[in-house]
């Protein structure tokens, strides 16, 4: 297990503030913020290329948080491969085993292996500058994944990489995973990737861990505004929420709209376009919030379209192109949205 | 015909001049150094090279060209990593420091070294242990040392700072001590960089001459390096044998450079 409490480190623009975050055995762990959040710096700090002011890093029982980067069993991979350009593929796989100084035979066994979990076994010849950016990074993983690292923290392994080549190479980090058992650390700003890949996730913004979760508890239940916004949430409005027949009610201005559970005070809310039900005429229901408003904009996106319904703010919902067509929506036509007080998301600003 | 002609692209009024400007600039520089080889006689020439002054300012211009610029690589390697890579109270004032000798004349700093190893306190101490430096072939290499030194550091820390961290982390990740990603990660990424840096060095040693005048002076037969025996010998009219001086050193600079535009590509070295 990996725990990490209070880290706290500042280098130049980039800092850590306090981060807290541990990570199960064999977990597969995202790590998702925007860029300048600090998200590389914690991973380094992790492999202990820094050392934090304060905080801890205990990994297995034991505190590693100064112990030098080659007795860690940490291994680590970059965006950017790192592959040694001066070193053929094997001679950068083996690289490690060489330091271990483990006996040259047992040495080309293991890489071989390796390179065939990762399918870059012809490649073992080439020098890095030859290769493709995906095979590239699955030298990459190889390299550390030979140690049998405690932990493999991947720093946006497959944002480098084409779409198709970003989609194969997830999928095989789903299977290596599950072969090897390993626990990973994977930063990343792709949602596609947590839900591939993650186990569990935590949102980063601002050098500190601000929500961590299965991945369905963070999209369900952003805990700020911030991740809200992050990890999709479309319809996000702000007002000030107070108390009515013992219920919450957000005044947003044009509209105000009932919440479950809120405090009174300055709020953000924010409902899921997915929970957003969309129709020609009001209808009984158990949702509180009906609002009457104007179709502004639809926008088909595959299988779904996007409906902008403008009731003076404008809401996004997500509709199948079939309902689009059934309901007889036009831009400009009008229509009314409905949605329960409990998809309603309030949070604190 | 016509039609090759017209295809063929009209250089611009601007174009042109610019392009005169240029190539005149460049064959007045060909024609002054091809005429300073060309003016003695060729059998004359031939029996300069192989004089047996000419053949002593060679030999102790290789030696001592050789020691200094061994010196400056052992000792600018760990100060162009440090001035790349750690960051330490001072370091601008580090970077300006080195920068200094390359501004300075030569001539100053050979004045400089002559006070510090001759009357300073430091050069007295060393007097008392007899170990002499001025006017000495010792004093031709600490003169290189200490003027050529910061070319080196120069191109040095170019070629480390060229190198992204990250590939010295990932080998640390991989169980590298840092002496051992040193020796295994930057320096062979560094390789080419330090080569330029070692030639340009070599070259410059070769041709010092205002600060190994000042610390060495200039003795026939002791002190002689090429630059040196070209000074001595202009200055007793023995033309025959500056130019031969004259020529190794064409020669030496012209290879150097080649080597150097081949293996440093653009490091900011001046």
């Amino acid at each position: 297990m990996l725990d990490i409490r209070g880290l706290s480190l500042t280098l130049g623009e980039f800092s850590l503030d306090g981060v807290d975050m541990t990570v199960g055995d064999g977990e597969y762990f995202i790590v998702l913020g925007p860029t300048g959040a600090g998200k590389t710096i914690l991973l380094e700090t992790i492999a202990g290329i820094y050392t934090p002011k304060t905080g801890t890093i205990i990994l297995d029982g034991r505190e590693i948080t100064r112990t030098d980067p080659k007795d860690r069993g940490i291994g680590m991979v970059y965006q950017d491969f790192m592959l040694f350009p001066h070193l053929t593929v094997e001679e950068n796989i083996g690289f490690g085993l060489r330091q271990q100084k483990v006996e040259p035979g047992r040495i080309r066994e293991q890489v071989a292996e390796t390179a065939e979990l990762l399918g870059i076994g012809h490649l073992l010849e080439r020098t890095p500058g030859t290769l493709s950016g995906g095979e590239q990074q699955r030298a990459a993983i190889a390299r550390a994944l030979v140690l049998q690292p405690r932990v493999l923290l991947l720093d946006e392994p497959l944002s480098a990489l084409d779409t198709i080549t970003r989609d194969r190479l997830r999928r095989e980090l789903r299977a290596i995973h599950q072969a090897t058992g390993t626990t990973v650390v994977h930063i990343t700003h792709h949602f596609e990737d947590i839900f591939a890949l993650a186990d569990r996730v935590a949102v980063m913004q601002d050098g500190t861990i601000v929500q961590a979760g299965t991945p369905d508890e963070v999209f369900r239940r952003p805990a700020t505004e911030f991740v809200a916004a992050f990890t999709g949430m479309e319809n996000v409005f702000c007002g000030v929420s107070k108390i009515l027949d013992g219920e919450g009610a957000i005044d947003l201005g044009a509209i105000t709209i009932r919440a479950g559970a809120c405090a009174p005070g300055d709020v953000c809310a924010g409902i899921r376009p997915e929970e957003v039900i969309v129709s020609r005429e009001s209808f009984e229901s158990s949702a509180v919030n009906v609002f009457p408003g104007t179709v502004t904009e639809i926008r088909e996106n595959g299988m779904f379209s996007r409906v902008i319904v403008d009731t003076g703010l404008p809401f996004v919902a997500v509709l199948t192109r079939q309902s689009v067509a059934r309901l007889h929506l036009t831009e400009g036509g009008p229509a009314y949205i409905t949605f329960k007080a409990s998809a309603v998301h309030v949070f604190k600003r | 015909m016509a039609l090759n002609r017209s295809t063929l692209p009209r250089p611009s009024a601007f174009k042109a001049v610019f392009l005169a400007i240029a190539f005149g600039l460049i064959a007045y520089m060909v024609v002054v150094i091809v005429g300073l080889v060309l003016y003695p006689p060729l059998p004359a020439l031939i029996a300069s090279l192989t004089s047996p002054e000419i053949l002593f300012a060679v030999r102790l211009s290789l030696i001592t060209s050789a020691i200094s610029t061994a010196l400056c690589a052992v000792t600018a390697v760990p100060i162009a990593y440090s001035l790349a890579r750690f960051s330490f109270p001072g370091r601008k004032i580090a970077n300006t420091i080195f920068d200094i000798p390359l501004a300075l004349p030569p001539l100053v700093a050979g004045v400089a070294l002559l006070i510090f190893y001759g009357p300073s306190k430091f050069g007295q101490m060393l007097a008392a242990t007899g170990l002499d430096i001025i006017y000495t072939p010792v004093g031709i290499i600490i003169a290189q040392f200490f003027v050529n030194l910061p070319y080196m550091v120069r191109v040095t820390r170019s070629a480390f700072e060229t190198i992204n961290p990250r590939y010295e982390y990932v080998a640390r990740t991989l169980g590298c001590t840092e002496w051992g990603t040193f020796r295994q990660v930057t320096l062979p990424l560094a390789r080419s960089g330090i080569a330029a840096g070692l030639v340009i060095t070599w070259s410059k040693s070769i041709g010092e001459f205002g600060a190994v005048l000042m610390l060495a002076g200039a003795t026939q037969m002791k002190t002689e390096t090429l630059p040196i025996a070209l000074f001595l010998n202009m200055s007793t009219g023995d033309l025959d044998l500056a130019i031969a001086a004259s020529v190794i050193l064409i020669v030496i600079s012209i290879a150097s450079l080649t080597i150097f535009e081949r293996y440093g590509g653009g490091r900011g070295v001046f």
